[in-house]
């Protein structure tokens, strides 16, 4: 059974003196279906005038704090270990018809079918949302899903296929958007990161009266062989969840065209990267700024050795 | 806001029955009208214009060409409603209201209604006005539209007498509650001796039961309530109105930045110091309010306000998320919403409405669009509709590919003849559509609100659009016994 410790450092430098700040994390990862968290730190540095701890109206952790003190550096420090179990996917081949989940959101929603507890919460994430808007983008959106939606698909065979056609028609490119490109503008350039791909798929999968939830996570990723792992080289990773009426929620990604397994590690969902985003906040003062992001998902097993090569590198060898 | 609308049928007139006879509320008017010369009625109307110029009551026109803010035309003319007419008008608005907030206190919380069916859950779902971040969060006495504006019409029935009808809620910001009390302190200036005539329920005393409103809803524990308008600026539409009631209660008018959140606290920065804020009578947008909740470009609201809000240590009249009961296309469940939580049969109906996301009422529309009146479900303001028997040929089928797109837009109902009343025209007098707002406060157990409101004239003749923003202008509203 995998067990990560994760590191997620984020630093923030101001140009002048923030006067005030309030931010809100989405850091400590909530317990989902075969996974479980340990143990959770949040240092926040300089410390946090007031810190609050609650639940948001996904079911995600949240922890809000504010400085009131003048400082020109944020530094938010988290550590957590979490224990991931395989994933239990259905048999792809299984999972019902695609259109039966329609139906059935439709149907509840639209007061033509009594209207289940299943599919109540799933209606959450069934319509447009800030970051996903569909409108008139709606039909192309659509009619690119239709591809792998064909009809009396297997739901999840369905979904599996266009996870794959967004992995073959996108190509990835950090440089190509950042946290403001709308989804429309995505799907014209065909490049984008793991948010984008998550918005679009999102997208066509809502656009067909599916339900899909954004998905803020960790992926463990392998050092090239003979080589340590990095600190510091990983990155937040976000994926889709769709909705199935008996299979309840299946997580697909996009990005690297799998589905999860004991290397993603769910932090948060929500309707779009906007309810779960990892920090957000509000400045008063500071200018302008700079921020520096590294995450590190570190096996448990392999911490031994980090620690040995950290010390080593520090010039602190114990004796 | 609502629109008037006609039909060939003889609209229902507010003054003189069909044959031409003098209503019986309205003879003493009449019969001062005759005693009056003309000269003296236009000289009364430039006064007014002085008058309303000094006090400064305007209101911004957005997209206008020119001057940013213009008077909003008063009309001389006084619109009169029997007592027991209004009695009525009273119990409905009252019980309207409460199904509403009751509705509203369901919605953020066990969602009864849609459990058992009564209203689709994709109307509230997909509704953007419906906030997520309300859920579970507990608001004094159960209320979230403590300052409703609830629009009236009165159409004509085929026996010559005028039911009203609901035409809208509004819940969230309704705004115009200055210009009845300007109007009122204007005729009352103009005409005292038309008072003398008429025993005309008073209105003066809004601002005092709109203080006690907010009071009454003040966070659990706080003894003496501090109140404040929070406003978006000078630049608002309806900036005169915030600093008008705020002056009227006695409060502080702030903006955003006047105010700041530590520890989940609400506090305004005053001359003395932070002082504690209780309750927020806001006249801002839930977009608005809090930067860190919601739209983070918000330069207008308070960051924090939203986690102050709901830690329950400062309320918001109106509530957050108000908005999903308000809009066109929860308005056809609201008779269902009076039923579903009160056990009563709704007192004041609604305007049929079709749903065009109904596929049978969507073919009955797309065939009758020449007669109806068709909106957009999510607008406001008398923008984005069609009115069809004032629209060209061209207009309808524009319209009509605007409705195939995308039919669960959009509703539609019947042009209803509604009520006329005279009103001074360049030519004289000639009846002009009207509709009326009360507004409907609503504070612990009570429902209160004062006799009439505020009542629209679409001044074009023939004209159906009453809202400010499309031109219209006001009456003084009595209710008399």
């Amino acid at each position: 059974m995998p067990l990560y410790d994760i590191l997620h450092d984020t630093v923030y430098r101001y140009d002048s003196a923030v006067m005030l700040s309030q931010q809100i994390a989405h850091l400590r990862p909530r317990d989902a279906a075969g996974q479980h968290c340990l143990s959770h730190s949040l240092t926040i540095a300089p410390e946090a005038a007031r810190r609050v701890e609650r639940t948001d109206f996904f079911g995600n952790p949240v922890t809000g704090f504010s400085l009131y003190a003048p400082h020109d550096t944020l530094a938010v420090h988290a550590r957590t270990r979490v224990h991931v179990e395989p994933a239990l996917w259905p048999a792809a081949a299984d999972s019902p018809a695609w259109e039966a989940a329609r139906d059935h959101l439709r149907d509840g929603l639209s007061g033509h079918a009594p209207l289940q507890a299943d599919a109540r919460d799933a209606g959450q994430y069934r319509f447009a949302s800030p970051f996903v808007p569909l409108g008139d983008e709606s039909l192309r959106y659509a009619d690119y899903a239709l591809q792998s939606f064909t009809p009396e698909r297997p739901m999840v065979e369905a979904l599996l296929a266009l996870s794959a056609r967004i992995h073959a028609d996108f190509q990835f490119d950090p440089a190509a958007t950042s946290v403001a490109t709308p989804v429309a503008e995505v799907f014209d350039r065909r490049r984008g990161v793991c948010q984008d791909f998550s918005h679009l798929m999102i997208a066509c999968l809502r656009a067909l009266g599916l339900a899909a939830r954004y998905v803020s996570g960790y992926l463990l990723t392998e050092p090239p062989p003979g080589q340590p792992r990095l600190i510091g080289a990983d990155a937040s990773h976000a994926w889709v969840a769709a909705w199935c009426p008996g299979l309840g929620w299946v997580d697909v990604d996009p990005t690297n065209d799998v589905q999860p397994d004991t290397g993603h590690i769910t932090l948060a969902w929500g309707r779009d990267y906007g309810d779960v985003c990892p920090l957000r906040g509000v400045i008063l003062g500071g200018g302008g700024h700079s921020a520096e992001v590294a995450v590190t998902v570190i096996p448990v097993d392999e911490m031994a050795a980090h620690d040995d090569q950290a010390a080593g590198a520090d010039g602190h060898a114990p004796e | 806001m609502s629109e008037v609308t006609k039909t060939g049928a003889t609209p229902y007139d507010e003054m003189y029955t069909a044959d031409g006879a003098v209503r019986p509320h309205y003879r003493p008017y009449a019969q001062w009208l005759e005693e009056v010369p003309r000269a003296l009625i236009e000289r009364k109307r430039s006064e007014a214009d002085i008058a309303f110029h000094r006090v400064g009551i305007t209101f911004n026109v957005y997209g206008a060409e020119g001057g940013k803010e213009r008077l909003i035309p008063f009309d001389l003319l006084p619109r009169i409603i029997p007592g027991h007419e209004w009695s009525e008008l009273e119990r409905g608005l009252a019980q309207r209201v409460r199904a509403l907030n009751a509705f509203l206190a369901d919605i953020y919380h066990d969602q009864e209604i849609l459990r058992a069916g009564r209203i689709p859950a994709d109307q509230i779902l997909s509704n953007a006005q419906f906030r997520p971040e309300m859920k579970g969060v507990k608001v004094p006495g159960g209320l979230y539209s403590m300052i409703a504006g609830i629009d009236l019409v009165r159409a004509a029935g085929a026996d010559g007498s005028g039911e009203f009808f609901v035409l809208e809620d509004n819940l969230r910001v309704p705004s115009g509650v200055s210009y009845m009390l300007e109007n009122r302190k204007m005729m009352m200036r103009l005409f005292p001796d038309l008072f003398s005539r008429y025993h005309v329920q008073p209105v003066e005393h809004y601002p005092d039961l709109l203080l006690e409103t907010l009071r009454a809803v003040a966070p659990a524990g706080v003894v003496d309530p501090t109140v404040v308008v929070l406003t978006p600026g000078a630049y608002n539409s309806a900036y005169f109105e915030h600093s008008f009631l705020a002056q009227q209660m006695g409060v502080e008018l702030v903006e955003g930045q006047d105010m700041f959140v530590q520890d989940d606290v609400l506090y305004m920065r005053t001359t003395q110091g932070p002082r504690r804020v209780d309750v927020i009578y806001r006249r801002i947008d839930d977009d608005f309010l809090d930067p860190l909740a919601f739209r983070a470009d918000s330069m207008l609201g308070v960051p924090g306000l939203m986690r102050a809000y709901q830690a329950g240590h400062v309320t918001l009249a109106n509530a957050v998320g108000t908005g999903v009961a308000d809009d066109k296309s929860i308005y056809p469940y609201v008779p269902e919403m009076v039923r579903f939580y009160l056990g009563e049969e709704p007192v004041l109906n609604n305007v049929p409405t079709w749903m065009l996301r109904e596929k049978d009422d969507l073919a009955y529309v797309l065939e009758h669009l020449p007669e109806l009146v068709v909106k957009e479900v999510h607008g406001a303001g008398g923008y984005g509709m069609l009115v069809g028997p004032a629209s060209t040929r061209a207009e309808i089928e524009d319209f009509r590919q605007r409705i195939l797109a995308a039919p669960e837009k959009y509703i539609a109902q019947p042009t209803l003849s509604l009520s006329s009343c005279p009103t001074f025209v360049e030519a004289g007098i000639a009846p002009r559509h009207i509709d009326l707002r009360p507004f409907v406060l609503s504070g612990g157990k009570q429902v209160r609100m004062v006799p009439g409101g505020l009542t629209r004239v679409a001044l074009k003749e023939g004209s159906l659009v009453v809202n400010s923003s499309q031109g219209g202008g006001t009456k003084d509203t009595w209710v008399v016994d």
